[in-house]
């Protein structure tokens, strides 16, 4: 019998038992192909999907080394069905190739000509395809090549795209490593991404992502399109970049609600990109107005679907995508895959962690108990009306009060959901607040402040979830939030997990009030954390050391 | 052969007779199609054996080379069995083993002036099925081999060719314009030439033209083919370490076992129903491929499987519907050690005639196959899945089938073994090939080591038990509330851990995860807070984590927080509040709840249908017995009876009991036969019957009576009569070799036998 680090299931997930001492060596050679779904601490969960499978081939892994990998790490014996699965299904990745033509342009090629004939006589195809050239070839509307390979995606045979990309507007940019030096991951991050030609890093909160689109565009030496998720971000995407390379404040523009800057680089909001006046989308034009020769995109998981339509006319370009979970809530790592690119680069947080470049976190949920009379409306009240109520129990700012006093010299965060909420607590906590309506100006005022440690303790919404650099942040308390998405604990987490100068541990808190739908939605959040290896405890609120 | 036989025989008939029991009985167990119903005497199981349907099957079951000896007997028409060795391209050896095998089969038999003779129907038989040579048999009068050698070496090319021709397309042409009476130096055509030569011969009648048996021989170089009869077709292998092929194979066959226990499991709580036709409908077979994670073939395996292995059955549900459920038999078998488990299941697919391979492809009417449905059975398949096992065993260990040649060679060799099965047979060796490497019987396309034992009739459990995992009794329990099994859980501890966790995955090992739902599912049936908290402290190796003490103590703190009584239907809580919700729970409307007191709410609808819609609305009911204690719950799991099927061993020592009393029925017949008297029967009165039968008494003297049975029919026994008491007699009866007893007024004659038998 064998001993092998690995259990092989049927229903195609692979379990790793970590405290085996080969499953350091098991989960290097298992990480190209198979996804981690879920990292708690003795077992570790990956899944083999068919994007996993095609990730891998396109990162030059064959069926035979994935084979050979089960077999030699499985504890038990790995059933032969998925053996045949696995080897038919990276087949496909490949058969057909789009290619740069001489004559006649970007052309679809094949050498399985059946394959070539099932695809040709698909319905969807059939207006993206042009001139049948040979048997194993046919000319591909240039305009096509993105919805092209959307649509061979979803036939299962995706395509590879070997066809290039324009080299765009000439820009020098190097980076400016007299402060700082960029970490090894974040090199080769950068490096498999432009080997590769296009595709997506996935990198944890924290672990500097932004450094990573950095070092892309020295690569590149070409004039850049960024598209990030807010102005907030875009600002932080802006000090960054003069910080960090050879680019001056000139040469960088902001394109956005606000300010309509179009520069060498340009840092647009998807919100912009995605207004529609008159039925139009207003600002397509920034897509033509120069050359790009890379375009960047933050946080892929979060891209809006008419980015996807937009990202289709762009296939010419060079395309990197950052981002820390391939994980879409709506399930289209599909249109990630064949439109911006495989995953090119990928680091588990926990090793990250263990590098130090991130910070450890202990969680704490703090269970609540609604008072009689709140809970007599809560159960009176309308379901839709229920996690407000639930969420915003006054029983909750007592708690944070104390935790807040628990923690009083270190720079706290406390987040929610609910504005009414967030005054109240801002008022009695004599803290600022920040939510949608304060002015941009008023918000960077006050995270520089929080940054430089002036104030020590910030309430605010959801705004500052994504892609606001708090590095001094140790502790968040979280009251709220929008029915217990993934995207969002992973988001708030990250806040904290900058690393601290002396390697503190932040503490992440969750109040939740007991027997009510916020304690549902919490059990979502909670599992994701155990899942990504955070051990988390849950306390009653009035066993709280005071 | 047996020296006696060598002797000969006037009729087949005659050379039954003069065998020993044993080998009659031999002969009634190759052909067992003879023994029903039981023949009256020898010349009557003679006579049976030649019957165009009863040959056939007996030619069914022979291997090519008997088939060509048999055809070879035909061309010779009756002769030696130092002429057939002759004419056969083949090892004298194995043509002698294999004459005596046809002798045993009473396909042939010895006649009195030495020669050997094949039973009339035989040339037909043969002539509609594969292992034919295509000859004609011989002329009687055929000149010597030379002499037609001679003949054919004077013919043209042409001719020659044409004479090919003929013989190879089956030995028969029309004669067209030929002269059939000419001399050979007067020949015009290549056609004339050989009638002139008679090597064509003109059939008296519709100008046919015959080529008869010793000029096919002739132009074969004397032998009934150009090509050897004896070659088995061999194999195409590869190399491939039995070790490997072992872990693969048992690896698979732990797959399956797990997989029918799943799954009858999971029918045992929620039974898909039987269709009007019989089977199991597309929709519940589609359920089981995602129960079990596998495809629809695999799951019509694992379903038919454990039908026929006796896991499976079938009764009325509360409504009266018929489901299919496991059957009591399924619990003693859960019970088992995997391997042994294994066996059961292998032993009942090896023998069993489904087509499991069939489900979900349309018959010729175009409607889909059910899994499960009466008429998807092949008397071949059974011989398929044996002979496809046979040949494969005959590989040495470490050698398995060859990757794209391999699965070809080995349904030539079944077919070398079996030429005379059906057109399917390729169909039939690849799927008793895919169902093999489903049960892990075979893996990586070569037989397992263990199934090795077990096709050569011994026990495989030991062997396959050390290579199956070992059971582990923990598992890791995490922070998300998973707990990982690594390995098979025994199954004591995995059925507790079903109740208190979901299974989330399963395979070699199974991941459960911890839900409130879950645990309120364990405190359902009786479990405490403590129990729950002591079993996973027994059963977890690595610390319980903090979150799932604080779930199992949170969900023991709402459970019973209402309570709901039998009599009046009420429900009573010490929490208000908790009755407000519910009272107040925009799904609550329909249960007629209306509050009497502020810890007290009745219900208008039986508790029945009350306590499922609580606990759908999210409240952990407990239910009160009438003394007030808390009634506990037990999912109730259906079991059908085990089919009547006793198992191979026992039908086939019923086989033999019945195979000795038709060869007793045969002798009385045959002494009957040999000691009729020759007067005719007269009728006799009742009286006469009885004087005539005492007189027998007295004379203690065997007498054949006419019999008129309670059917009415009238037949002949010999017995020996005992006494006669109020009008029955009891005497001894020879055919059924016991005494038996018959009313007076029904037997029609009496004859004393001519001479005591």
């Amino acid at each position: 019998m064998n001993t092998g680090p690995l259990i092989v299931q049927s229903d195609k997930t692979l379990l790793l038992e970590i405290d085996h001492e080969q499953a350091a060596e098991c989960r290097k050679a298992i990480a190209p192909f198979a996804e981690l779904e879920r990292s708690p601490e003795h077992v570790h969960t990956y899944r083999l999907t068919p994007l996993g499978l095609w990730n891998a081939r396109a990162a030059g892994h064959d069926a035979e080394q994935v084979v050979d990998t089960l077999l030699t790490y499985s504890r038990y014996a790995v059933p032969h069905s998925l053996l045949v699965d696995v080897a038919e299904t990276m087949a496909r990745y490949g058969r057909l190739r789009l290619e740069k033509h001489p004559v006649h342009g970007l052309v679809l090629a094949s050498n399985d000509r059946p394959v070539l004939e099932e695809v040709l006589r698909a319905k969807k195809i059939a207006g993206m395809l042009g001139n049948r050239i040979d048997d194993d070839t046919v000319a591909v509307h240039a305009s096509e090549r993105g919805n092209l390979k959307q649509a061979l995606l979803k036939l299962g045979w995706p395509a590879e795209d070997f066809a290039g990309y324009v080299d765009g507007e000439a820009h020098a940019i190097a980076l400016d490593e007299t402060e700082w030096h960029l970490r090894d991951y974040q090199r080769q991050a950068a490096d498999s991404f432009w080997h590769g030609g296009s595709g997506v890093v996935v990198l944890p909160c924290g672990a500097g992502k932004t450094l990573v689109g950095a070092a892309a565009m020295a690569h590149a030496q070409a004039t850049t399109l960024i598209l990030v998720t807010n102005t907030v971000s875009a600002r932080q995407w802006k000090d960054e970049l003069v910080r960090r390379t050879s680019l001056t404040e000139d040469e960088i523009g902001e394109y956005s609600g606000t300010v309509k800057e179009i520069r060498p680089v340009t840092i647009a909001t998807y919100q912009v990109m995605t207004t529609k006046r008159g039925g139009a989308y207003r600002h397509l034009e920034l897509l033509d107005a120069r050359d790009w020769g890379l375009i960047v995109y933050d946080e892929v998981h979060l891209l809006p679907a008419p980015i996807f339509r937009m990202t289709a006319n762009l296939q010419a370009r060079r395309r990197i995508g950052l981002t820390a979970t391939l994980v879409r809530e709506d399930g289209r790592e599909g249109d990630v895959f064949s439109l911006i690119g495989p995953k090119r680069f990928d680091a588990p947080w926990k090793d990250i962690e263990a590098q130090g470049w991130i910070a450890p976190a202990d969680c704490v949920e703090v269970r609540v108990t609604l008072p009689t009379p709140e809970r007599l409306v809560y159960a009176v009240a309308e379901p839709e009306e229920r996690y407000r109520l639930a969420s915003c129990t006054h029983e909750k700012i007592q708690v944070v009060r104390d935790l807040v006093a628990a923690h009083s010299d270190q720079p706290t965060l406390v987040i929610g959901q609910y504005i009414d909420q967030l005054d109240e607590l801002a008022e009695k906590l004599d803290a600022p607040v920040i939510k949608g309506e304060t002015p941009v100006k008023e918000r960077q005022r006050l995270f520089e402040a929080f940054r430089s440690g002036e104030i020590g303790l910030l309430v605010v919404s959801k705004v500052a979830n994504f892609s606001i650099d708090l590095p001094s942040a140790e502790v968040a308390i979280q009251v709220s939030g929008s029915f217990g998405s993934r995207q969002e604990e992973a988001q708030r987490l990250g806040r904290l997990l900058r690393p601290k100068e002396d390697g503190k541990t932040a503490h992440f808190y969750t109040i939740v009030s007991r027997d009510t739908v916020d304690a549902d939605f919490a059990q979502n959040r909670q599992r994701f954390l155990a899942e990504q290896g955070y051990a988390y405890r849950i306390v009653d609120a009035e066993d709280l050391p005071a | 052969m047996a020296t006696k036989d060598d002797a000969g025989f006037r009729t087949l008939a005659d050379q039954l007779r003069s065998w020993s029991d044993e080998r009659v009985a031999r002969l009634l167990t190759a052909r067992p199609d003879l023994t029903t119903p039981a023949p009256h005497d020898f010349g009557q199981l003679a006579s049976r054996a030649a019957v165009r349907a009863s040959l056939s099957r007996a030619l069914d079951t022979l291997t090519r080379l008997e088939l060509f000896v048999l055809d070879a007997l035909v061309v010779a028409g009756q002769t030696t069995a130092a002429d057939v060795r002759s004419i056969i391209l083949a090892d004298a050896a194995a043509v002698d083993a294999t004459l005596g095998r046809l002798v045993d089969l009473a396909l042939v038999w010895h006649t009195r002036d030495g020669g050997l003779r094949v039973l009339s129907g035989v040339a037909d038989a043969l002539a509609t099925g594969p292992g034919a040579s295509g000859l004609r048999p011989r002329s009687a009068d055929a000149p010597a081999p030379d002499v037609v050698a001679a003949r054919l070496a004077e013919v043209s090319p042409a001719a020659r060719a044409m004479l090919e021709h003929v013989v190879d397309a089956g030995g028969e042409a029309t004669g067209g314009s030929a002269r059939i009476t000419v001399l050979p130096e007067d020949a015009a055509t290549p056609a004339e030439e050989l009638i002139a030569r008679r090597l064509l011969v003109p059939r008296t009648g519709g100008g046919l033209l015959v080529a008869p048996g010793e000029v096919g021989l002739a132009l074969r170089g004397g032998r009934t083919t150009t090509e050897p009869v004896d070659v088995v077709p061999p194999i195409a292998v590869t190399e491939r370490s039995a070790a490997l092929v072992d872990r693969t194979a048992a690896g698979a066959a732990f797959e399956i076992v797990r997989q029918v226990e799943l799954l009858l499991d999971h029918w045992g709580a929620h039974p898909p129903h039987v269709l009007r036709s019989g089977g199991l409908g597309v929709r519940d077979l589609k359920a089981a491929t995602s129960l079990l994670a596998v495809d629809e073939q695999r799951a019509a395996l694992v379903v038919e499987t454990a039908s026929v292995a006796g896991l499976l059955g079938h009764r009325a549900d509360a409504d009266g519907n018929s489901v299919w459920v496991p059957t009591d038999a399924f619990d003693a078998w859960i019970a088992e050690a995997p391997a042994a488990r294994w066996a059961t299941l292998v032993r009942a697919w090896l023998e069993s005639p489904r087509l499991p391979g069939l489900v979900g492809t349309r018959d010729p009417a175009g409607k889909t196959w059910n899994a499960l449905a009466p008429e998807l059975a092949s008397y071949a398949m059974a011989e398929a899945r044996a002979g496809t096992l046979q040949a494969l065993a005959s590989l040495p260990p470490g050698r398995v089938l060859a990757a794209a040649t391999g699965l070809p060679s080995l349904v030539e060799q079944v077919a070398w073994h079996r030429p005379r099965r059906p057109r399917s047979r390729s169909q039939q060796v690849a799927w008793a090939m895919s169902e093999a490497a489903a049960f892990g019987v075979v893996g990586l396309d070569g037989l397992a080591s263990y199934a090795r034992v077990l096709v050569a009739g011994e026990d495989p459990v030991p062997a396959l038990a050390v290579l199956l995992p070992e059971p582990v009794d923990h598992v890791l329990i995490q922070a998300d509330l998973t707990a990982v099994a690594p390995g098979p859980l025994e199954a004591a501890l995995a059925r507790q851990l079903q109740l208190v966790a979901d299974v989330e995955s399963r395979g070699g090992a199974t991941v459960y995860r911890f839900t409130p739902g879950s645990v309120r599912r364990a405190l359902d049936v009786g479990w405490t807070a403590v129990e729950v908290h002591r079993f996973l402290g027994d059963v977890s190796r690595t610390p319980v984590p903090q979150p799932l003490t604080y779930l199992v103590d949170d969900t023991v703190r709402t459970f019973g927080t209402v309570r709901v009584g039998h009599a009046e239907a009420f429900l009573r809580a010490d929490d208000e509040s908790a009755l407000s919700e519910l009272l107040h729970h925009p799904q609550a409307r329909g249960l007629g709840l209306r509050r009497i007191a502020p810890t007290v709410l009745i219900s208008t609808i039986p508790v029945e249908v009350l306590l499922p819609r609580l606990r759908d609305l999210g409240v952990a009911p407990v239910v009160e017995s009438p003394d007030g204690t808390v009634q506990v719950l037990r999912p109730d799991v259906l079991r059908a009876r085990t089919p009547k099927d006793r198992g191979p061993s026992l039908r086939s020592v019923r086989g033999s009991a019945r195979v000795a009393s038709v060869v007793a029925a045969i002798r009385s017949g045959d002494r009957v036969a040999a000691a009729r008297p020759t007067t005719p029967a007269t009728p006799l009165t009742p009286s006469g019957a009885l004087a005539a039968l005492r007189e027998a008494i007295e004379a203690r003297v065997t007498v054949l009576i006419g019999y008129v049975d309670n059917q009415g029919v009238s037949s002949e026994r010999v017995v020996d009569p005992r006494t006669i008491e109020g009008g029955s007699l009891q005497a001894y009866d020879h055919r059924a070799d016991d005494v038996r007893a018959f009313a007076v007024h029904r037997i029609t004659t009496v004859r004393p036998l001519s001479s005591p038998a």
